[in-house]
């Protein structure tokens, strides 16, 4: 079973889906704790070695757009690739008009079944209700997962 | 509680008046008793968000299983006119086209000891790959995808799974016209590849049972549904390729929305004009998507017939296994019905609900003709599911629709935290169900207190004679993902 989660992270119980709130100080920090909070649902991260690195590059029209994106992005890699991840490396975030690009570094490895157990399959990463928004303390976001 | 203005139509009726940017009122379908949990979540003010699409027709709808979704509710139903109205890939959700296929065997209860319920339960998991990202049964290559997304059960038939008496029986005839394969993304191909004739994970199950119960004599005659008979349950979609399908036009419509300045409370409901390119691709898509979910349950099927013959050592002719029918409950179709007194062909989203045609309707099969089209209400997996029939109320009020399931009344999490450490295979063997789930996490997930009761649900679609009940079953033996 899971432990329990950090203080950044507030997990949202909905009766089909799950939905995650996360809280950062800065905004590249806001996506790669949203990655790892979604890693947390899928796997034991303790079981996680970090030997494989990949970069990946996303776009949006804006930061929700690009934080659907960049989910979805490790979500399909994960799903694909049978992969797992667990350290996000933001390296930077521009934001132009009506394209917004992210690029990171990610770390993680193969699935090995006799090390990880992937608990769940996440179908999707929602646009609903998905909020990003800076705060007196940083930043903070709400995703919900379609289970 | 969000303060809904809500007006009681009747004892099955409830109305969510137009206010605001709503085009049309929301309308609920639900018993009194059954408002008080509906009402506690957000799905009422989704299927009031739903009501602001441009060109919805008559009301946003509601079946008695609606609970929160994002975007569209499950259990939602919306239609809207083919000229001024939108697609929305929220509205059919990310597993196109998952949906329930019901068999029916010559078998009883009686001819099935508990050892072999439990050969039959290993074989048909042995059979049918479940479970997270579940793939195996059956891959095929880039140059076979585009046919199997083309035609659908039949591409399956045509590979020996099945037979054409099968697709007699399956809503659309198991294909779909108008899929593209070109208009589908390689990801979503990719993902496609192998997971013909998988289960999944989740709610998706395939269940052995038994007719426990018949409310209808002549329409389970009709469907060969005889009291004591064993069944099989599949409940299933399009996988992967299906999720991919949608996430990928739901990103192609929120870029667009600006651009055919569409303004909707939740970004979830990303649409756009059926005419437009964006509309298009995602229809054209969306078909693939379909088909692609009929071949997979098509292949599950014939492979259910396989783990009868190898559990039980009985031939095709002795186990019987044919298809009764099988409804799609998430699912976009340009329709036939009648607005403002008039036919009119119109877009139809159903997400979370079942068509439902009555007696008489072009499009139920001959054999059904008399009696309505079969209707398949799964429960969940230690309580019943219900097989009803559509009416013309349903025709008149619904779009020709009704509800599709028990819906969760627990999130996953408070399932496991009620479950503690029981061991639920144990306990439902004990009460005669052999369960074999991929996981023991997903099993805990969905044990039946974390469902509505699918009875009371039944009960307000047959009070608001939007269907007729036909038969319960009860259930034997299930695998799980």
């Amino acid at each position: 079973m899971p432990s329990a989660p950090p203080d950044w992270l507030r997990e949202i119980d909905h009766t089909g889906d799950i939905g995650l709130q996360v809280t950062a100080a800065t905004l590249p920090q806001l996506f790669e704790r949203a990655a790892l909070a979604m890693f947390r649902v899928l796997t034991d991260l303790e079981t996680v070695q970090t030997t494989d690195t990949t970069t990946i590059r996303v776009d949006g029209r804006d930061r929700v757009a690009l934080m659907v994106r960049w989910l979805s992005e490790l979500n399909y890699r994960h799903t694909v690739d049978d992969v797992l991840y667990r350290a996000f490396d933001v390296r930077s975030i521009n934001e132009a008009d009506d394209s917004f690009t992210l690029t990171a570094t990610v770390h993680g490895e193969a699935i090995d079944p006799a090390r990880h157990t992937v608990y769940t399959e996440i179908k999707a990463i929602t646009f609903h209700g998905l909020d990003i928004q800076e705060t007196d303390d940083g930043w903070g976001v709400q995703v919900i997962f379609d289970m | 509680m969000p303060d809904y203005d809500l007006e009681k139509l009747d004892d099955y009726r409830w109305q969510i008046a137009k206010t605001g940017g709503m085009r049309v009122p929301a309308r609920l379908y639900a018993t009194e008793a059954m408002l008080d949990d509906i009402l506690s979540d957000d799905a009422p003010q989704q299927a009031a968000n739903v009501a602001h699409m441009p060109g919805i027709l008559k009301a946003s709808l509601a079946m008695p299983d609606i609970h929160w979704g994002y975007g569209f509710p499950i259990g939602g139903v919306a239609a809207f006119d083919p000229d001024a109205g939108v697609i929305s890939p929220g509205g059919v959700g990310y597993d196109i086209n998952c949906g329930v296929r019901l068999m029916s065997s010559k078998l009883t209860k009686d001819d099935l000891d508990r050892r072999d319920t439990e050969r039959l339960v290993d074989a048909l998991f042995r059979r049918v790959p479940t479970g997270v990202g579940s793939s195996g049964a059956l891959r095929v290559d880039h140059a076979t995808l585009p046919r199997v997304l083309k035609k659908g059960a039949a591409w399956a038939v045509d590979e020996g799974y099945g037979s054409d008496a099968d697709l007699d029986v399956v809503e659309e005839g198991g294909q779909v016209n108008g899929a593209d394969p070109d208009a589908v993304s390689s990801r979503a191909k990719e993902r496609g590849l192998d997971q013909i004739g998988t289960l999944g994970s989740g709610n998706h199950f395939l269940e052995v049972g038994y007719v426990a119960e018949i409310y209808d004599e002549t329409a389970a005659a009709a469907m060969g549904l005889h009291e004591g008979h064993v069944t099989a349950i599949i409940h299933s979609g399009s996988r992967g390729f299906g999720y991919q399908v949608c996430d990928d036009a739901l990103s192609d419509m929120d870029k667009a929305m600006n651009k055919y300045n569409i303004e909707l409370p939740d970004r979830q409901l990303a649409c756009t004009p059926i005419d437009s390119p964006e509309g298009q691709k995602y229809i054209r898509g969306m078909r693939c998507a379909i088909n692609y979910a009929f071949a997979n349950r098509q292949v599950m099927a014939q492979n259910t017939r396989l783990a009868f013959e190898e559990a039980l050592d009985l031939t095709p002719r002795e186990h019987g296994l044919h298809t009764v029918y099988e409804v799609a409950h998430n699912i976009a179709k340009f329709e036939t019905h009648h607005i403002d007194g008039r036919e009119q062909e119109v877009c139809v989203h159903r997400k979370g609900a079942t068509r439902a045609l009555p007696a008489g309707h072009p499009l139920v099969p001959d054999r059904y003709q008399k009696v309505g089209q079969p209707v398949l209400i799964p429960g969940d997996m230690g309580r019943y599911s219900y097989v009803l029939v559509g009416t013309d109320t349903a025709m008149s009020e619904t779009f020709g629709s009704t509800c599709h399931g028990a819906g969760r009344k627990m999130s996953r999490r408070q399932a496991r935290k009620t479950a503690g450490n029981r061991n639920v295979t144990a306990e439902l063997a004990n009460e005669g169900i052999i369960v074999r789930g991929e996981s023991r996490r997903t099993v805990t997930e969905e044990i039946s207190e974390a469902y509505k009761d699918v009875a009371d649900v039944v009960e307000a679609v047959e009070g608001a004679e939007l269907s007729q009940k036909v038969a319960q079953l009860r259930p034997l033996g299930v695998i799980k993902g």
